[in-house]
């Protein structure tokens, strides 16, 4: 699977690093949200400005926002491709039965421009994060306990079971798996070998889940402690940078519904 | 089978969190009144992390392969954990491989999560409906219409709202039709999917049946 590593760009140095967590998940994801309503393609240069702006200030490598778009853009494409010419009635072009059209032009531009700023600005959020204080953050806004637990487990364990999965596909290929196969239709063998693959992993995972429980229960996890509130302090930079995402965000609700 | 960041209204977004809030405080609420719910806590955790792992998968179907969703099967396992780990795996996957996204994740957790649940409570129709049967038999078939069905409502709640939202000026007949044809290209994925759920829970029930039984 295309894990990619998250951590690779949290030791730089930039404002938007040193943003404090939980108001930079609270400003972002307003900004993503204001940029979700954009309807009128005159705001689109903006969003994207905006957007470029923080990428800009965050000094994120455009590598790493390239090899993250590589795999959405695919999916987006497939999805808007077909937009100029299916959708509208103003031909600008025609050849054959096929003829694009202004209309559908002018959505696909809004469609990648909401779609772009969107995804640029999460990965802002998640490069510029460490795992840990964004579930934290989230934890403050409100996550409930649990499912702020379960996401911390489950992240600690997916990599190793990601490992523990290669590992059995290599055994499996080792004893012949997927050299013969029979061109058009669905082998009956090869399904029940890929739900013994994936049970046997589920199985391991479970027997596993029971021996982490022990060794959490032996450490004193769910006795009761002292709720601890999080810190909310915040730096004049920090604030200083929210006042600015949150009023862009504003603005752009209000442009939209004023146009 | 997830919606990206910039296709949909943010209303829909919004609804879509909604939705999601008031699923994750339902599922909550069943699994604080499960007699050890933090017991729970680390199986749900450690099978949270290997469906995200086993969804990359790809069935070999010559001359292409196929890769499963595995909604249906996650409710049939995790029962009332299936939505909150459908919330936390999507999360996981637009953190790590990009797909999905964030204002969407409601949407999408919806549009999952709810035919997994749909697909555990058929499951459980089996300590009622499955008694004259062998219990191989009946964890088969449920597991099948748990599989099969969790997909199949996935898939038209994903076409519905993707061809209803794309802002094209196509008529109403228009997009019902689309939404028709595509959902029955779906019915073979259905089947794969029934299938596969059903293969696995009775590999389960013969290897270790407490993994079934807890639910």
């Amino acid at each position: 699977m295309g894990v990619v590593n998250l951590d690779g760009y949290l030791r730089l140095e930039s404002p938007i690093h040193r943003w404090t967590p939980h108001l930079k998940l609270a400003a972002l994801s307003a900004l993503m949200f204001a940029f979700a309503t954009v309807q009128t393609l005159a705001l689109a240069p903006l969003m994207l400005g905006s957007t470029l702006l923080l990428y800009g200030a965050s000094r994120l490598p455009l590598r790493f926002l390239l090899q993250r778009l590589r795999y959405p853009g695919l999916f987006i494409a497939a999805v808007v491709l077909a937009l100029p010419f299916a959708s509208g009635h103003t031909v600008l072009w025609q050849w054959g039965l096929l003829s694009l059209k202004q209309e559908g032009l002018e959505a696909m531009g809004l469609v990648v421009c909401r779609f772009l700023s969107i995804l640029t600005l999460g990965f802002i959020l998640l490069g510029t994060t460490p795992f840990l204080s964004l579930v934290k953050a989230m934890r403050s806004l409100g996550l409930p306990p649990l499912l702020a637990d379960m996401t911390l487990l489950s992240y600690r364990y997916l990599y190793d079971m990601a490992d523990t999965l290669a590992t059995m596909q290599q055994a499996m290929r080792l004893r012949g798996f997927g050299r013969i196969q029979r061109w058009g239709r669905l082998n009956s063998q090869v399904l029940k070998q890929m739900a013994a693959l994936i049970g046997t992993l589920l199985i391991r995972s479970y027997e596993r889940s029971e021996r982490v429980y022990k060794a959490m229960r032996l450490r004193g996890y769910g006795q009761a402690k002292p709720a601890s509130t999080p810190s909310l302090a915040a730096d004049p930079m920090s604030l200083a940078l929210t006042l600015l995402a949150g009023t862009a965000a504003i603005a752009v609700v209000i442009a939209e519904v004023a146009w | 089978m997830h919606i990206p960041d910039g296709i949909l209204p943010a209303q829909l977004c919004i609804a879509g969190y909604g939705i999601t809030g008031f699923m994750t405080w339902h599922s909550l609420r069943k699994i604080n009144q499960q007699s050890n719910p933090q017991e729970s806590l680390p199986k749900a955790s450690l099978l949270i992390a290997t469906f995200f792992v086993a969804s990359s998968i790809y069935i070999p179907i010559p001359p292409a392969s196929v890769h499963l969703i595995l909604n249906g099967l996650l409710g049939v396992i995790l029962g009332y954990f299936a939505f909150p780990a459908i919330i936390i795996g999507l999360f996981f996957q637009a953190l790590v491989i990009g797909h999905g996204g964030l204002t969407t994740l409601g949407v999408n957790a919806a549009m999952m999560g709810i035919p997994a649940l749909l697909a555990y409570h058929l499951f459980q129709l089996r300590h009622r409906l499955g008694k004259p049967l062998r219990p191989q038999i009946a964890t088969g078939i449920f597991a099948f219409a748990g599989g099969a069905i969790g997909l199949g409502m996935a898939a038209v709640i994903f076409l519905t709202i993707v061809i209803t939202a794309i802002p094209a000026d196509m008529d109403a007949q228009t997009e019902q039709t689309a939404i028709v044809s595509l959902a029955i290209a779906h019915i073979p994925l259905m089947l794969l999917e029934g299938l596969f759920t059903a293969v696995l829970a009775t590999f389960l029930q013969r290897v270790k049946p407490e993994l079934l039984e807890g639910q």
